[in-house]
């Protein structure tokens, strides 16, 4: 048979909206679907991310699915340390076992490839109105290991326009760094173990209902417990001598040194081994005539002192031709330090249980700015989509106004990122 | 379903036994209907063609242009004033408006003034230049207001579901009668337009036959063998036509010229995952006119023409 005509899909789907609006899992033909896609990320000057994805999905006609995917991670580039900007040429370890030496008046860096293979296996199974749905993931690294499990009941009001979901699951992953585990706030890489565990156990409670023809409203709560080897084996803290920086924070920091900072001294950061991370995210759906409006909202904080926030709309917008779309997306977060983030420690003061550079744990705002653009190729079956997306991030340095940087030195320099991804699904 | 009177709704038949399946019928939206259900036990066949039949009953009341206590007798009655209306009738409505942009006005519910102008019925009795010119200005969805549930009809104009109220019903029987898919499998048929829930027992298919209209009762001109689920919607002008100047003019009328559609096939068939959609392309089809099976092959569909 001829493929279908751009007419005859969207013919379709308005048919079949109409036909089974409102009425419970209709019953669908079996068929397969088969979903693949390619991610390029990177951020400027550091790290490269390629990640090719396939999924296949095999539908029956009773509404269940099972599904099997296939993930490569291939990253490269050069990752923040968390050793403070200087004017004076610093060596650091590196992810991969050698050494590096970064330039002058630049974020520290540590250049790192390394491989990530992912697979994940799934499945749901409608029974009248609750349906158990269950997943495992498997990932390998050179120097992280996870295997997780995971599960949910989606349960439906008589109706079908209440969905009730609880769930939750636990991962088990293992750290095994290059080189061994170092000891926390200390030079020394040595501590023997070659790897140590982290546990994560989450639930998960939703709620989505819609409201009418045009409305969807969704919210959910989950909390996350983490415990084990919650440290990044990779970062460290600077330890920063006063006597050859002229200006010092008010709070501990160490701030921006203006002049020769020649006996500067790196240790390995330290985290705390348990973390409770909570979130409540809302989602709203609204279909106006034609085009469909995505907002959400999240809000997090955890037992780290971080809080966040994060604001998320999109727009569907089809265009009259060839059954295309474009989606304008934009976001935007903004996070608070976690209580043990400091851009580095001075000579001389007791060093602290816990400190971490980490600048992902420090204080941040995001812009992300993006579309996607998804159309039906008139010679091939199937949607191609091509979203791309630009990051911006702004850290936020110490804010006493001493912290001069009179040379261009900046603790925690903006961040540009850009993803572009390219996604082909195909139901047959 | 625009034929129809409101009558009281007859009963619906005693089972009747036919290759492995349980036939039982019943009049609705002014057509015989017919469910199938693909079960040994006569009573869970009565059962599955109660909802069916429940289902067709429950839309003719709610859309037939002939009663005085639904939705679409408000709506004519509202003269000219904006109309709320229920999430089941805007969702069609919103469907009707998808079909009319998508046919560039061809597909068009609101084309009742031009009806009562044109009479099939055969005679050599084509309307007046001036007689369509003066419906044509009650014709065109593109002249009522339609957004988020509210409908201002002017005064004077006329909407009829009668062009998908069928399909949609039966899809929705179907629907309802397949449900989470644990029961028997069903062919549900208003009219000569049907759905087949799913695939049958043992690998039987559903075995339809599609009619010549030129040759009525006799052996179908092609047999289509549903192995799975799947609609099929007929459209045609066997029995209602006009002739003009000697020309036999098919009932489907063109909202945007005021006159029937010239060339139009005398049957068209159409294989689709719904009814709907399977009749909306019949519709096109003959729509097209000469080009209908040009337009159904584009379609990438399956079709009979007769």
């Amino acid at each position: 048979m001829v493929g279908a005509s751009p007419l005859r899909r969207r013919l379709s789907a308005a048919a079949c909206m109409l036909a089974t609006a409102g009425i419970a899992r209709t019953a669908r033909a079996q068929s397969w679907q088969l979903d693949g896609s390619a991610l390029v990320y990177g951020e400027k000057a550091r790290t490269n991310v390629v990640e090719p994805v396939a999924r296949i999905t095999r539908l029956f006609g009773n509404g269940a699915n099972l599904y099997s995917q296939l993930t490569f991670d291939s990253m490269t580039g050069a990752t923040p340390t968390g050793a403070v900007v200087t004017r004076t040429t610093q060596t650091t370890t590196s992810a991969s076992g050698t050494t590096h030496t970064n330039t002058v008046g630049t974020l520290p860096t540590s250049p790192f490839s390394d491989n990530r293979f992912a697979l994940d296996l799934g499945g749901a199974m409608p029974l009248g109105l609750v349906t158990p749905q269950t997943a495992i993931h498997l990932s390998h690294e050179k120097d992280y290991q996870s295997a997780g499990i995971s599960g949910s009941l989606g349960i439906d009001a008589p109706g079908h326009l209440t969905t009730l979901t609880v769930g939750g699951g636990y991962n088990r992953d293992e750290v095994n760094p290059i080189g061994g585990i170092p000891v926390g706030l200390t030079s020394s890489d040595v501590t023997g173990e070659s790897s140590r565990p982290k546990d994560v156990t989450t639930a998960i409670a939703g709620l989505s209902r819609v409201l009418s023809r045009r409305l969807l409203v969704g919210a959910n709560f989950s909390v996350m417990h983490e415990t084990g080897y919650l440290t990044e084996p990779y970062k460290v803290v600077s330890i920063v001598d006063p006597n050859a920086t002229p200006s010092l924070g008010d709070d501990g920091l160490a701030n921006a040194p203006t002049s020769t900072l020649a006996s500067e001294t790196l240790i390995h950061e330290n985290r705390p081994s348990e973390r409770w991370r909570r979130n409540v995210y809302t989602t709203g759906v609204y279909h106006l005539t034609a085009d469909i409006v995505y907002l959400s909202y999240r809000y997090y904080w955890d037992d780290w002192n971080i809080q966040s926030h994060t604001m998320d709309v999109k727009v569907r917008h089809d265009l009259p031709e060839q059954h295309a779309w474009i989606q304008p997306h934009i976001r935007f977060y903004t996070q608070t330090q976690a209580r043990f983030f400091t851009f580095g420690l001075l000579t001389g003061e007791p060093i602290p249980e816990f400190a971490s550079s980490d600048q992902r744990l420090g204080p941040l705002r995001t812009a992300t700015l993006g579309a996607t653009y998804g159309f039906r190729p008139s010679d091939v079956p199937g949607e191609l989509t091509i979203r791309a997306e630009y990051l911006h991030q702004w850290g936020k340095t110490p804010s006493s106004s001493d912290v001069a940087q009179p040379d261009g030195v900046d603790l925690f320099p903006p961040l540009d990122i850009g993803t572009l991804l390219v996604g082909y699904s195909l139901q047959f | 379903m625009s034929q129809h009177r409101a009558l009281p709704a007859a009963p619906p038949s005693a089972p009747e036994h036919r290759e492995g399946a349980w036939a039982i019928g019943f009049t609705a939206m002014g057509c015989p209907c017919e469910v199938l259900v693909d079960t040994d036990d006569p009573e869970r066949a009565e059962v599955v063609a109660s909802v069916a039949r429940n289902e067709a009953l429950r839309i003719e009341r709610k859309f037939s242009r002939y009663r005085g206590d639904n939705i679409v007798h408000r709506i004519h009655s509202a003269g000219g004033a904006p109309v709320a209306v229920d999430d089941e009738t805007a969702a069609l409505i919103d469907y009707a408006a998808t079909c009319h942009d998508m046919s560039s006005g061809a597909f068009d519910i609101t084309t009742g003034a031009l009806r009562r102008v044109w009479t099939f019925d055969g005679r050599e009795a084509a309307p007046t230049d001036a007689a369509i010119a003066a419906a044509l200005a009650h014709v065109g969805w593109q002249r009522v207001t339609w957004r988020d549930h509210v409908l201002t009809l002017p005064h004077g104009m006329e909407i009829d579901f009668g062009g998908i109220g069928k399909e949609y019903a039966v899809d929705r029987a179907a629907a309802l009668v397949a449900d989470d898919g644990s029961g028997p499998a069903a062919l549900v048929n208003f009219g000569g337009d049907l759905v087949a829930t799913r695939e049958r027992r043992e690998g039987r298919p559903w075995t339809i036959g599609i009619e010549d209209p030129a040759r009525p009762g006799e052996a179908a001109a092609y047999k289509v063998e549903l192995l799975s689920g799947g609609a099929l919607a007929t459209s045609g002008d066997a029995r209602r036509f006009v002739t003009s100047g000697g020309k036999r003019l098919g009932h489907i009328l063109d909202p945007r010229t005021g006159w029937p559609v010239m060339g139009a096939p005398r049957s068209v068939t159409v294989l689709a995952s719904t009814c709907l959609e399977a009749g909306t392309l019949t519709t096109l089809a003959c729509l097209a006119g000469e080009r209908a099976r040009e337009f159904l092959e584009a379609q990438g569909v399956r079709h009979w023409i007769l």
